[in-house]
């Protein structure tokens, strides 16, 4: 696991004193979906979102660790990071708001790309496959270096075992304060069986991105980066 | 999201390198989350075609950096050099979005608690089925 490092700039900060205010335009927020190849981002993302979601590159230079050339050429390499896009207006909130949604590939090369998601985020998402578990250690202990709040959702695939939330915390070595979301309560239908939580259905997306929200919102009030808060969340 | 050595890629990879006039850094710092209007002026002649697609796209609907890249089919930065260019010519300008409580220093910088609790209602409104989880502890 690359530990993160101080970042010199932050990118729009010099902009942002010349750009123009728009009194009444949404605020924006942003929460990352990370989880490993086939784990179901771009179906979480899509779930929700208003947009398809987009699928975007990006070229990284990462320096390449088996090769060791004289030359100094092959030295990097040049990879390409596919994540995806989706966003969500929220017009009749409180007040104006849009969220943006951005899935991202779990793999410990694309740490810098994760840096500029996160900055400023509500939080992440992880999504867990059971049957590759090993793909969620990375995003795991990334943003919990970087303090940033994140709950765990496992994506139930047809044929995978069902595990208890604590067989999960506890193969992902993760506190007990962090939300893990296996099954979807069943709300008000009396009698009936929690369904396993599905990346496809909208609700049960957005079930978790309120449980995040919710944690964020403890997070920020017992973190130390953010000493005396006395806001409540009012519609908890 | 590997790493590819074919043709295709190479061609993508020359057709974004002609884009941009060889450029490979954008000249501002453009977040991907860097949201832009549409803004006053107007691009100078000889502008790249891609640089009209993201000002129509931006008549519609203010954009993130990203959503550009996305609906171009181009990568980040060969979308950031383009908006850095209509930032120059201020046929853009950067949308204020900012949530933050402290936009000063490097500081963590996160939503304040008002607007998390203002997402909160927003989705809960949006999703009225949705079920949020609570722990046990």
């Amino acid at each position: 696991m690359p530990s993160p490092t101080a970042r010199p700039g932050d990118p729009a900060v010099g902009l942002r004193t010349s750009s123009h205010s728009h009194a009444g335009a949404p605020t924006v927020l942003k929460i990352v979906i990370a989880g490993g190849f086939g784990a179901g981002k771009t179906t979480a993302v899509g779930a929700v979102s208003e947009i398809t979601p987009l699928s975007t590159e990006e070229y990284l230079t990462e320096a390449s660790a088996d090769v060791d050339s004289l030359e100094g050429v092959e030295a990097k390499q040049t990879t390409t990071v596919a994540f995806d896009f989706g966003r969500l207006s929220l017009p009749d909130a409180p007040k104006p708001l849009e969220l943006f949604l951005f899935g991202t590939p779990g793999q410990d090369r694309f740490v810098d790309l994760w840096y500029d998601l996160s900055r400023g985020a509500v939080g992440a998402v992880v999504l867990v496959d059971t049957r590759r578990l090993e793909n969620s250690f990375t995003p795991v202990s990334f943003f919990e270096d970087i303090g940033l709040p994140f709950v765990v959702a496992v994506n139930h695939f047809d044929g995978a075992h069902l595990y208890h939330p604590d067989q999960v915390r506890a193969a992902l070595d993760l506190p007990a304060s962090v939300p893990v979301v296996t099954d979807v309560p069943t709300g008000w239908a009396a009698g009936a069986r929690a369904t396993s939580w599905d990346a496809r259905n909208p609700n049960h997306v957005a079930g978790v991105l309120l449980t995040l929200v919710g944690y964020a919102v403890e997070h920020a009030s017992e973190g130390p980066v953010h000493p005396a808060s006395t806001t409540t969340l009012q519609d908890a | 999201m590997s790493t590819y050595g074919d043709a295709a890629e190479d061609s993508t990879f020359v057709r974004t390198y002609t884009l941009t006039r060889g450029r490979t850094e954008p000249r501002h710092l453009l977040g991907l989350d860097t949201v832009l209007d549409l803004g006053p002026g107007r691009p100078g002649p000889g502008q790249a075609e891609e640089c009209e697609e993201i000002l129509a796209l931006c008549r519609e609907h203010r954009r993130s950096v990203t959503e550009l890249a996305g609906r171009l089919g181009r990568p980040i930065t060969a979308a950031k050099i383009l908006v850095s260019d209509l930032l120059d010519a201020h046929a853009l300008v950067v949308s204020v979005t900012d949530a933050y409580a402290a936009a000063d220093t490097d500081a963590d910088e996160r939503p304040t608690t008002h607007l998390l609790a203002a997402l909160s209602v927003a989705l809960k409104r949006k999703f009225p089925d949705a079920i949020p989880y609570r722990q046990a502890g």
